[in-house]
């Protein structure tokens, strides 16, 4: 065998086995730097998401959404805080309506924003493609009025991002919102809310 | 003539001024006062709430427009800041009775009164048009109301500015104007009344208006009344629940530029709100309802009781359908 082609083989072995060693010392530093991101990056924001409300009343059917939703999840502390305007909603049957959705039920004047904070109560692993039905235990604040809710949710975890689908009802009584008699059939005592967002990692 | 004018501004502005500094530092306090006493804020993770907190004003979510600063189109008698919204039709009914002082023979008035009919359509929401007539001299009036600025809740815009530009015409038979043989040419019958409307809301319950009012008249009566006549006018308004709120008019006429042997005008009254109706019921010394003749006009004088009754009617109707 000629000493060249031993010499050869024994180099490109050692070729090889500092490949092998680079590339396993580069996977290890991306991993160490990827796992300390993870630490770092417990921190979930709203990237989009949409408030819906719905009133079905027995004369109408009264509908507004919102996409001003602003919200944050850390998965360390499994708390969540999400936050909204309550002037950013439109749509409804009129502008006079929206008027006085703002002006004679929620008094956005004295109360501008509707928040929900609190803590998740499973565990949710979002390293992993998925989907969760958890609950949320919470302060739900609407009209300045605090109520202890526990709210279900949808989350589906896909390639880093989480979207949270969620329906609850918020009953006017609960909030001290009052509906006059004059309007019992244009007006449901409960609405419902529909929740779609999308969090991506906090940069 | 020019020194009067500037001083006049000065004081607008001033006024202004004070205002806007005063609502910046209640609005500093009543942030305060909310945090401290934030039960589900203190409970709730401070770093959490500063990055949402964060988002929320960079999104300018918390810095909407400023919306009913006054309930109706009308303060009472003169335009307020607020505009119909777009595609919104409404139908106003404008009444006054005749003076109160005139007692039971008329019952305090009821048998002398002047009416307006008008309608006001929100062409786009920054734009207002209207037209009516009323009974006085068979005036007919159109006005259109400009926005240029709009008041918003958060930081930024403290007041909301308008334009107001509202001609019109009287079509008495000019023999009654005039002695036959005189003539009287069309153009003698047309007022411009142009105002700008400054307003604020400087809480849920009280907000405030400053009219400067700019009328020419194109024909005076006599050679030593001006043909430009210029007010100030106040207005305010103090919501008592959320359906029922205090009004209150005032316009000042500047002394060398009025017509001889009017009054100022002074009103007060309530709104009462009730689904897509505004009922606005007041007492007034103006007998009229146009501008020119409510600013320039009015014959009635607090003090020896000539106060009129009088109410105002708005229906809205939705004609274009909204998504």
């Amino acid at each position: 065998m000629p000493k060249g082609l031993l010499l050869g083989k024994n180099f490109s072995t050692l070729l090889y086995i500092m490949i092998r060693v680079r590339a396993y010392l580069l996977v290890s530093f991306l991993l160490l730097v990827q796992l300390s991101q993870a630490q770092t990056n417990n921190i979930y924001v709203i990237n989009k998401g949409t408030v819906r409300f719905y009133s079905e009343a027995k004369q109408e059917l009264i509908s507004a959404s919102s996409e001003e939703i602003k919200g944050a999840i850390d998965l360390g502390k499994k708390s969540f805080l999400f936050k909204i305007g309550i002037a950013s909603f439109i749509g409804f049957n009129n502008p006079l309506q929206r008027e006085h959705f703002n002006e004679n039920y929620m008094e956005t004047d004295r109360f501008p924003e509707a928040t929900y904070s609190g803590k998740i109560i499973e565990d949710v692993d979002v390293s992993k493609n998925g989907e969760y039905d958890v609950r949320s235990k919470g302060k739900l604040k609407i009209h300045g009025i605090e109520r202890e809710r526990i709210i279900k949710a949808h989350i589906i975890c896909k390639n880093g991002t989480i979207k949270i689908e969620c329906k609850f009802i918020v009953p006017l009584a609960d909030h001290d919102i009052k509906i006059p008699r004059i309007v019992m059939d244009k007006l449901a005592p409960d609405i419902n809310v529909t929740v779609v967002a999308t969090l991506i990692p906090n940069s | 003539m020019n020194s009067r004018l500037f001083i006049f501004i000065a004081v607008i502005v001033s006024v202004l001024l004070c205002t806007g500094s005063f609502a910046q530092v209640k609005h500093g306090a009543k942030t305060v006062i909310k945090d401290s006493s934030d039960t589900e804020d203190e409970k709730a993770d401070v770093e959490l709430k500063s990055l949402v907190d964060a988002q929320y004003r960079n999104s300018g979510a918390g810095n909407s427009y400023t919306e009913a600063i006054f309930k109706s189109s009308r303060v009472i008698n003169g335009q307020s800041i607020e505009n119909i919204p777009e595609g919104v039709l409404e139908f106003r009914i404008s009444h006054r009775f005749g003076e109160l002082r005139q007692g039971l023979e008329t019952s305090y008035g009821f048998d002398n009164a002047t009416t307006r009919l008008g309608l006001n359509y929100g062409l786009f929401s920054w734009l207002m048009i209207g037209a009516g007539r009323s009974t006085f001299q068979k005036e007919y009036d159109g006005f259109l109301k400009i926005r240029i600025l709009r008041q918003k809740a958060g930081e930024g815009m403290p007041l909301s500015v308008s334009f107001v530009s509202a001609p019109s015409i009287q079509t008495l038979p000019s023999d009654v104007l005039v002695p036959s043989g005189t003539t009287y040419n069309f153009r003698d019958r047309i007022y411009y009344t142009n105002q700008l409307l400054l307003a604020r809301k400087f809480n849920a319950r009280f907000s405030l208006q400053l009219m400067p009012t700019y009328i020419h008249y194109n024909i005076v009566t006599t050679s030593d009344e001006p043909n430009n006549e210029i007010a100030m006018g106040i207005a305010g308004r103090y919501k008592l629940s959320k359906r029922i709120a205090l009004t209150a008019e005032y316009y000042y006429r500047l002394p060398s530029y009025r017509l001889n042997g009017y009054s100022n005008t002074l009103s007060v009254g309530i709104d009462i709100e009730t689904g897509g109706h505004v009922f606005q019921l007041f007492l007034t010394n103006s007998a009229d309802i146009t501008e020119r003749a409510v600013i320039e006009e009015t014959t009635g004088d607090w003090a020896k009781g000539g106060i009129h009754f009088g109410f105002n009617l708005s229906r809205v109707f939705n004609v274009v359908k909204h998504k």
